[in-house]
């Protein structure tokens, strides 16, 4: 088992400057560290249909909420019943999130997609250099191994360490979850202990937990090893355990 | 007003974002599943807090999060948020999302 830049075509030169874009840095230096209440923020106004910031502090009241901006409440003039009432530092992270990702939102719809995959990679990318160190994490790699056809499309993010090498396929929702994806992933698994070496393969989802197990519950190629790292549980990624 | 009657407008902006991502055809049984299991989650909520309370920001917020997914038009963005719809509401109501 070897890995290998993917060819530098058409397709990849334009991607590499979505990927290269600094709102994708920001957004996933951002995000590593985020909760998962501010990953559905950050979801939310990246699918979102609006860019007034002000509506979106109103839909994440724990996030943003302040106790003090609860008293035109005539109910509650005290806001002493605010639920959630944020902390400066949540307050301050959550505006710095969501002011990324309006900036993402306010592109294209084309070049917001595209920004979205990237940035699902990079946070991938950020969380995993955490573990194993950046040297060890590749972007856009193939896979290649003695007497089978290369894959055509790259792996998003690979961990490459002799005796502990890993491959995701990263996307930003769970619909992007598709047979051939899953084909990739566990046929490279195969292929690796076919040459006994170890390749973890796992599918990154910037998406539910729950959306995703749905996805994969119809899909009939294999997945049964094929590691699951969704919007609730992309922190362990960086964990020792992988 | 209750956490049930604010889940129940909520899943009835649910089920006509359900009805759009249904226009993609090839997508039909996952926007089912997908809706299935979200009522679920939300319906769960629900019988176990329906009767509390809401609060007034996090009742403002499910009514912003309806009028977001009351703006969608494309069936391919409501597919979208027929898994953020869901997600949303939770943390509003301080559940996992």
């Amino acid at each position: 088992m070897r890995f290998q830049d993917a060819a530098k075509d058409a397709r990849a030169i334009v991607y590499a400057g979505i990927q290269a874009d600094p709102v994708v840095a920001r957004a996933a230096e951002l995000l590593a560290d985020a909760t998962p209440a501010q990953r559905v923020l950050a979801r939310a106004v990246m699918n979102g249909e609006t860019l007034d910031p002000a509506g979106w502090r109103s839909m994440f009241p724990t996030l943003f909420g302040d106790d003090r901006d609860f008293g035109d409440d005539p109910d509650d003039p005290a806001g002493t019943r605010a639920v959630g009432a944020a902390d400066r530092a949540t307050r301050e992270r959550a505006e710095a999130i969501l002011t990324v990702s309006l900036a993402i939102a306010d592109r294209g719809e084309q070049v917001r997609s595209q920004l979205r995959g990237a940035l699902v990679e990079a946070i991938t990318a950020v969380l995993l250099a955490r573990r194993a160190g950046a040297a060890a994490v590749k972007r856009e790699r193939r896979v290649l191994f003695d007497g089978v056809r290369a894959e055509i499309h790259p792996y998003d993010v690979t961990v490459e360490r002799p005796g502990a090498a890993e491959a995701y396929d990263c996307k930003w929702g769970a619909r992007g979850i598709n047979a051939d994806v899953l084909h990739q992933l566990d046929d490279a698994r195969s292929h690796a202990a076919d040459e006994d070496e170890v390749l973890r393969v796992a599918l990154v989802v910037f998406d539910a937990e729950r959306s995703c197990r749905v996805r994969l519950e119809r899909q009939t190629a294999a997945h049964e090893r094929t590691g699951l790292v969704a919007i609730e549980t992309l922190h362990r990624l960086a964990a020792a355990s992988g | 007003m209750t956490i049930a009657a604010a889940i129940a407008s909520a899943l009835a902006a649910y089920e006509a974002l359900t009805s759009l991502g249904e226009d993609v055809e090839d997508e039909w049984t996952y926007v089912s599943d997908l809706s299935t299991a979200w009522n679920e989650r939300l319906e769960g909520v629900r019988a176990a807090r329906g009767d509390e309370p809401i609060e007034t920001p996090a009742r403002a917020a499910i009514e912003r999060a309806i009028d977001e997914i009351g703006r969608i038009s494309d069936p391919h963005r409501a597919i979208d948020w027929l898994s953020t719809f869901p997600q949303v509401v939770l943390v509003c109501l301080g559940e996992q999302p």
